[in-house]
């Protein structure tokens, strides 16, 4: 696998190339003012992508929402019915997909709801630890994208990727990974799919030089150097193991509220409900984003809640990312990115969680 | 600051010293420098971690229903007795939740603080010229204002007047209403001074279609992650009206009139009760400008039925209540 090389005036380019045949997401403020991943086009007059001629985004941070809305919306139709109508009628995805500028942190964690959502026959070099279920909405989707990923130059102080086998110019989940030398872009295909896209538009691409590669080599020692990683996070799992029944989950809980925001901005996070709205004769099957943390997440309809206190569900998310899907999927469902850590209202941190979790002695 | 801080452990001290109290609600450190985060102490050995400083916006009321709602598995324990700080917002909401039986008023030991306003921690963020997509390493809050250190060691200072919160400039109480101790002398009332939030005068100049526009602008940020609601003291339905499913009310998905209805809907049932406190808009994550509704409904409350929320423990709430006197006017002349 080499190296290849492309300013960053050509990559806007391309990108506009690819947005002829392809859905291109880039991360994006558009209507809402706030980053997520934005289709992007070109054409579109109304839309309000921030500098889109020049992708002025590139010394971004990270996006509020994750990049998982691309492949698992948060509103999702899954069919439509209707009185007359003789069958169900499906969405389907038109354009394969390309993500631009997505995080290694969050390239990892598609990775991850790969192992959720799709059938481990169905996607052959998905590692172990893949499930039972196919997803076709997901997996239609994602079968059809390419993902190019940014290495971070400029890590923030609640990344913690290095802490859970991630690093700044990790290349888990991607098929290409570009590091950005503030004119030129240094990119490298990690996949066959990379190798194939490189090699669908050689001609946008150049030969990079080795001081170039030398410059690429120092930024992310540079990234990786301000990483302070939290030691001991991958012995968690065991950890935990012994800790259901322990009494710091009474303390770990008290001050969360309930909200969502974790959950949903989690780029590992899944889970998701399933409603019908029907009016008059016609209807829609809708598949929404779900948080465990709502206190009638488990409200059954007997009435009865098994998780009926702040400290069962606390204890649940810690658990299932850290305990449940470790034995699940062979991952930690927590990449680092830090952005529940920043958008928490009450600045509970999941970082001092497990930090306590890792202090914890096991009553025998 | 930090002699309301010690004031405040001093205080606690005495409490859980004479028995009083079995668990104290108030503020320490955060995990990230422009914070703080809400402290739950039950004894002597966490008073040390007590603070108080201009980045102690929660409003820990919120947390007080949890502790006294009724339990059937454990109906003979008796409730517990808990202190909590509150500022002046946050013990409006305290009488808003003890005038509906959400606490029993003699379980709590209520510690006012006089605030001085708090700060707006995107406010600096965004005043920072250049370096505004920094990060912010390290605050120091002095005497003359709030001083910051970013990631690349530029130091920043800003008079604290300048980056209050939009919700503290309009502060009317900013002695607490409720207490059992007050600590923190006189609270300077200096930034009431400092301009005035007049938006919702100047909004309501704006036309029907101006309005509605700009309120589904709003609206469309939202990701229905529902922490306004789970921030607000008010907001303590056991099953909320946007997750009922028999009937459902209102859809779950992101269609805009769904979410439209959801925001509508929560924040009038906050007519009468809302103490325009900010915890909402504090909470959201995409920045949605909720109090533009919110202090619109203080406004019009205020004016329709001459009452403010959450200011006397003897007072009924106007939708909980009828006087011959009241406008008939929505009937009338709707």
């Amino acid at each position: 696998m080499r190296f290849f090389k492309i300013e960053k005036s050509k990559m806007v380019g391309l990108a506009k190339r690819l947005s002829e045949t392809h859905a291109v997401f880039i991360p994006a403020r558009a209507d809402q003012g706030y980053l997520r991943f934005c289709k992007l086009d070109f054409r579109s007059e109304k839309q309000n992508v921030e500098s889109i001629e020049t992708l002025s985004f590139w010394g971004y941070r990270n996006t509020i929402i994750p990049p998982k809305e691309v492949f698992f919306p948060q509103t999702e139709v899954l069919f439509t019915f209707s009185e007359q109508m003789p069958e169900l009628s499906v969405a389907i995805q038109p354009l394969p997909t390309v993500i631009l500028g997505i995080r290694p942190c969050d390239a990892r964690a598609i990775n991850f709801l790969d192992k959720v959502f799709i059938n481990k026959d169905t996607q052959a070099n998905i590692e172990n630890g893949a499930g039972n279920f196919n997803d076709p909405y997901y997996a239609e989707k994602r079968g059809r994208s390419v993902i190019i990923s940014l290495a971070c130059n400029n890590p923030q102080s609640t990344c913690f990727c290095t802490s859970l086998g991630g690093s700044p110019d990790g290349e888990a989940g991607a098929d290409i990974i570009l590091f950005d030398l503030h004119e030129n872009l240094i990119a490298r295909p990690v996949s066959k799919k990379g190798e194939e896209f490189i090699g669908e538009f050689r001609d946008w691409f150049k030969e990079p030089g080795e001081k170039e590669l030398n410059k690429k080599n120092e930024l992310v020692a540079a990234s990786r150097d301000r990483m302070r990683p939290i030691e001991g996070i991958l012995n968690a799992e065991a950890k935990l193991d012994n800790l259901f029944a322990d009494f710091l989950w009474n303390e770990i809980h008290m001050k969360c509220l309930g909200c969502g925001i974790c959950t949903y901005l989690c780029p590992t996070c899944h889970c998701f409900d399933i409603t019908d709205e029907v009016r008059n004769k016609r209807g829609r099957r809708l598949r929404c984003w779900d948080s465990c943390m709502f206190p009638s997440f488990t409200l059954h309809a007997s009435g009865h809640n098994p998780r009926p206190t702040y400290r069962e569900r606390m204890r649940q998310r810690i658990m299932h990312k850290f305990n449940y899907c470790p034995k699940n999927f062979r991952e930690i469902f927590c990449v680092g990115c830090g952005r529940c850590v920043r958008n928490c209202p009450v600045n509970l941190d999941i970082r001092e969680i497990i930090c306590r979790i890792l202090e914890t002695k096991n009553a025998k | 600051m930090d002699e309301i801080e010690r004031e405040i452990r001093g205080t606690v001290r005495k409490l859980f010293e004479d028995n009083r109290i079995g668990l104290f609600i108030g503020y320490i450190k955060g995990s990230l420098p422009l914070r703080t985060t809400p402290g739950f102490i039950n004894g002597l050995a966490g008073i040390e971690t007590l603070v108080w400083n201009s980045f102690c916006r929660n409003n820990l009321t919120v947390y007080l229903p949890r502790f006294f709602a009724p339990d059937p598995r454990r109906k003979e324990a008796k409730l517990p007795s808990i202190g909590v700080l509150v500022k002046g917002c946050d013990s409006r909401s305290l009488v808003n939740l003890i005038n509906e039986n959400q606490i029993p008023r003699e379980n709590l030991c209520i510690i006012g603080v006089n605030c001085a306003g708090l700060v707006d921690e995107s406010k600096i963020q965004d005043s920072m010229g250049e370096a505004r997509m920094n990060e912010i390493i390290e605050v120091d809050e002095e005497k003359d204002g709030i001083m910051i250190i970013d990631e690349e060691k530029h130091r920043m200072k800003f008079k604290k007047e300048d980056v209050l919160a939009d919700v503290c400039l309009n502060c009317k109480y900013p002695t607490p209403v409720l207490y059992d101790i007050l600590v923190g002398g006189k609270a300077s009332q200096k930034h009431l001074s400092v301009r005035k939030d007049d938006r919702v005068e100047s909004f309501e100049k704006k036309n029907i279609e101006e309005r509605w526009k700009y309120f589904q602008e709003q609206v469309s940020k939202c990701i229905r992650c529902y922490a306004c609601r789970q921030a607000c003291p008010n907001c303590y339905c056991k099953l909320c009206f946007a997750e009922q499913t028999k009937p459902k009310w209102v859809g779950t998905g992101n269609d805009i009139s769904d979410i439209m209805f959801y925001q509508i809907g929560r924040i009038f049932h906050q007519a009468g009760r809302c103490v325009d406190c900010g915890a909402c808009v504090r909470a959201c994550p995409v920045n949605i400008d909720l109090r533009i509704f919110t202090s619109k409904l203080v406004k019009d409350v205020k004016e329709l039925f001459d009452y403010e929320a959450g200011l006397s423990l003897e007072e009924v709430p106007p939708l909980a209540n009828f006087k011959p006197e009241d406008t008939q006017g929505f009937i009338t002349e709707p």
